[in-house]
């Protein structure tokens, strides 16, 4: 294929405006002895032939009944999702830099912000990062870089790919990073989060759900957290917010996330976006593009990029972050989302998550074999289960079956030998999670 | 005016509900629910997709006008490439799933690694960064891991001041000591100003090729030896690598790491604002520091491998974004060794044919050719007190997108332009004639219309002090 369009004439007639004889004299600052031969790559293919090698390639990758989860989840996608973000005008623009010619992908984006601070019980949120991991990076430079202090508590039950990239971040600063251990009960303890933190403490990063599924006890960990008058960072499932407290409530000064949940295929992980959420008092702190509501020249409501002066494009070296392009097709996938559900869908949703987690949860404790891992402890979609099985053993027969089984946590941490993380989402059916159970049954 | 989500809401029910087909009870305790107001709308789907459907009209983009936005490489996304990129079979694979259940995903991870060393002539890429300025980050991160590695203390790099934006706040980021390099008036750079920055001190040089004046740097090869005689490293920034795909590769001419934006020269569509990638090329002597996992072949199966002790790490969870990687590898697959020269010939041609329609009537600043973009400087043309910000709001007028305004900031009142090689000569022409107009003729007998720009769309001129000085960040 050739999206090209000039044909002999038209080049002939270009050529003759420019005053050259060939396209080859527009490249005569190029040294010779630079240029490339031929490049060693397959000649092109039509579209047909695109399909085709293209279906052959889609179909070395298996798909399956998952009941895995560990930071990218199978949720159900609503065709209005689909049917807005393939839109060619909102897919084939560009960072809406001239807002008069952008006001569909301003307004959506301000529309955006207002559900994401309606869902965290935030002030103000920006128009989005790449993914959840990065979004926890960007939110504890935030952290370092307003309070001029050098020490940041994460959380070890943080998801933990969260953790290196936060460490990747860090590498060249002079920041302190110390990892909080996980308590017996599968959660971060007080003892444990006052233990580490002192009066140069930046900010403590918690998770909740964390990465064993369990709600964490936030209101605790906040107030133990600003008794030092550290920033408490909270890095929150967007689904679980329906049902259990938003970072507002317990007084959260950010919170990111991942929000792949929101409306974003699975795709190995990529591509997804990432959110940020804040109090007011750090609107001007954040990283990345901001929109934000103004009036026309007729007084009309309009909407603009704004609060720029943050940014790369602008303060250069002293940008309160590098990020230029960011995941904006993905957060409208999650504006789109989050409104067509609604308040009343959403709550639903996330009921429905919980519900049959916990349908699942309470099958597979009672079987042979298989026992809670953490008792007492409330969970969301995803629960950890201990077996004396085989866990290489349980997840074959599960494959077989075309179920992709629970995670293996035995390489996670040390306490974690011989224990499962199962997701349950509302894509699951009944019949589905009883044919699970029924396999585990037999193993 | 559309009306905002909130505005909308109504007592209905909302769009959609879910079944619950189990019977199960379970307490949730008080001390952890929530208990805050949850303000999202309740608007039916038929609503629903007017609203979004009239705000995608209120967009200009590239599948409804020229958009010639100079730097950002607006060309023709292919609408196959969309299409593959919907296949279930890529959207529905977990990344936690095994290795052997995805081999189709790391085969395309693979191969298109393979493809951009052969078109950089770097020796190994990771695709891992999300956008370009996460390259930049990321591989400024293994030049420093690098010398950490040879014990070397460098912490500096030299940036001229024409570069994006993004080159000095991710060298920031990535902990580096920024040296500016001032360039000349015509966008080049001096090698006696060069000699003169680079201290032993200096892990890196970042050069923009061709530079954001849409010129060659001609003493590239001259500026590769000083720096690495200097025991530094060359560092290319792909963002203008459309000017030269199959003509150059930066590998060649002695760079040692690169960044390609995907969703530029590879035609990802950009969304709107992303998602992007910014997979980071490296010389051989780099490779073990790029971040984890990497995609290898062994045995004839696809795995990944996560035990590189002298790695970065990682710099973004999962693979990078794999669907975007995916719609670049068509369109690489699509257009072939031969197809991906022709893309930088008619990007050259058609940035020439209009910089020769335009540079007798606006000034150049950095003279008669260029490769594929160029930038105008219409200030001592421009009549009335008529800005270049006026002339881009006039264009949104006439139907067209506006070119990049005001970068780079060496340029007084720039205009960039960067048509790409998906246009034809009627298009460019049109917009030639609709910008001489506005310049020569509107500025002067009707400078005010120009001022009160844009009136044709959406809204009108939007007060942006306003919003800065007053910020409302939602409803």
């Amino acid at each position: 294929m050739d999206y090209t369009q000039q044909n002999y004439k038209a080049k002939k007639q270009m050529l003759d405006s420019i005053g050259v004889t060939s396209i080859d004299e527009l490249f005569s600052e190029i040294p010779k002895d630079l240029r490339v031969k031929e490049l060693n790559i397959s000649n092109g293919q039509t579209e047909q032939e695109l399909l085709n090698s293209f279906k052959r390639l889609a179909l070395k990758n298996k798909i399956f009944t998952t009941f895995r989860g560990a930071g990218i989840y199978d949720h159900y996608i609503p065709s209005l999702v689909c049917e807005v973000i393939g839109r060619s005008e909102f897919l084939t623009a560009y960072t809406p830099y001239q807002a008069e010619a952008s006001q569909g992908t301003l307004q959506a984006i301000f529309e955006y912000q207002s559900l994401i601070c309606t869902l965290t019980g935030l002030d103000a949120a920006n128009a989005s990062l790449y993914d959840g991991s990065t979004s926890v990076a960007e939110a504890v430079l935030l952290a370092l870089r307003i309070s001029g202090k050098n020490k940041i508590l994460i959380s070890s039950l943080l998801h933990p790919e969260y953790i290196q990239i936060v460490k990747t971040y860090l590498e060249n600063s002079k920041a302190e990073l110390v990892v909080l251990p996980q308590g017996i009960n599968g959660a971060i303890e007080r003892t444990v989060l006052e233990a580490n933190i002192d009066d140069n403490t930046a900010a403590v990063v918690m998770q909740s759900p964390n990465y064993l599924g369990i709600i964490e006890d936030m209101q605790m960990l906040s107030a133990a957290t600003k008794s030092k008058n550290a920033l408490f960072i909270t890095v929150v499932n967007p689904l679980s917010l329906g049902l259990f407290q938003a970072p507002g409530e317990y007084n959260a000064d950010i919170a990111v996330g991942e929000g792949q949940v929101l409306g974003s295929p699975m795709a190995v992980g990529g591509s997804t976006f990432g959110f940020m959420a804040v109090k007011k008092s750090l609107e001007w702190k954040m990283p990345g593009r901001i929109v934000g509501q103004t009036t026309d020249k007729d007084h009309k409501r309009g909407f603009v990029l704004t609060l720029q002066s943050r940014e790369q494009h602008i303060r250069r070296e002293k940008a309160t972050s590098n990020i230029c392009t960011n995941a904006s097709l993905n957060a409208l996938a999650g504006c789109v989302f989050l409104a067509g559900w609604g308040a009343e869908g959403f709550v639903n949703l996330a009921k429905t998550n919980i519900s049959k987690a916990r349908y699942a949860f309470n099958k597979i404790k009672s079987l042979e074999g298989f026992k809670v891992k953490f008792e007492n402890k409330t969970f969301f979609n995803e629960f950890v289960i201990e077996t004396q099985k085989n866990i290489k053993k349980i997840n074959k027969v599960l494959l077989k079956n075309n179920i992709l089984g629970p995670l293996d946590l035995s390489n996670f941490n040390e306490n974690l030998t011989n224990c499962l993380l199962f997701c349950v989402t509302e894509q699951r059916t009944k019949k589905e999670i009883d044919k699970l159970v029924e396999l585990l049954a037999k193993i | 005016m559309e009306k905002l989500l909130n505005e909308m809401s109504s007592q209905c029910k909302p769009a959609y509900s879910v079944n619950l087909d189990v019977e199960c009870d379970y307490q949730i305790p008080e001390s952890l629910k929530r208990n805050s107001h949850l303000g999202l709308p309740n608007i039916a789907e038929s609503d629903l997709l007017r609203h979004f459907i009239n705000l995608s009209r209120q967009n200009y983009a590239l599948s409804t006008t020229f958009y010639p936005l100079g730097s950002c490489t607006m060309k023709y996304n292919p609408l196959i490439n969309e299409r593959i990129a919907k296949f279930n079979e890529f959207n529905a694979v977990h990344p936690y799933q095994a290795q052997e259940t995805m081999q189709g995903i790391l085969e395309i991870i693979y191969k298109l690694e393979k493809d951009l060393c052969e078109i950089s002539g770097l020796d190994y890429f990771s695709v891992q960064p999300a956008a370009g300025a996460h390259g930049e980050f990321s591989g400024l991160l293994v030049i420093s891991k690098y010398f950490k590695s040879i014990k070397q203390k460098r912490a500096k790099i030299i940036i001229p001041d024409s570069a994006h934006g993004t080159n000095p706040a991710s060298a920031a980021l990535a902990g580096f000591d920024i040296i500016p390099f001032k360039s000349e008036l015509d966008g080049s750079l001096s090698i006696e100003k060069l000699k003169e920055i680079l201290t032993p001190e200096v892990a890196v040089v970042m050069l923009t090729v061709p530079n954001t004046l849409g010129v060659f740097e001609k003493s590239v090869v001259e500026v590769s030896k000083i720096v690495h005689d200097n025991g530094s490293l060359l560092y290319y920034d792909g963002a203008n690598l459309n000017a030269v795909m199959g003509i150059i590769r930066p590998g060649d001419i002695g760079f040692d790491v690169m960044h390609i934006n995907l969703h530029k020269t590879f035609s990802t569509p950009h969304g709107g604002g992303g998602p992007g990638a910014g997979p980071i090329g490296v010389k051989a002597f780099l490779e073990p520091f790029l971040p984890v996992p990497r995609v290898e072949l062994k045995k004839s199966k696809y795995i990944l491998n996560y035990k590189k002790s002298k790695s970065i790490g990682k710099v973004k969870s999962f693979f990078g974004n794999f669907s975007v990687l995916l719609k670049a590898y068509v369109y690489i697959k699509s257009l072939g060794s031969v197809g991906l020269k022709n893309v930088s010939e008619q990007a050259v041609l058609n940035a020439n044919y209009m910089l020769a329609k335009l540079k007798n009537i606006i000034d150049v600043p950095a003279g008669e050719k260029c490769m594929h973009e160029f930038v105008l400087s219409p200030k001592s043309v421009l009549k009335n007190t008529v800005r270049t910000l006026d002339v881009a709001k006039r264009l949104l007028d006439y139907g067209y997108y506006a070119p990049t305004v005001y970068f780079p900031a060496i340029v007084e009142e720039a205009i960039m332009i960067e048509p790409t090689e998906t246009e034809s000569k009627e298009t460019l022409d049109k917009f030639i004639e609709v910008l001489i107009k506005i310049i020569l003729e509107e500025s002067n007998k009707c400078p005010q219309k120009v001022k009160d720009a844009p009136v044709n769309t959406p809204v009108k001129r939007l007060n942006e002090v306003e919003a800065a000085r007053n910020p409302i960040l939602k409803w």
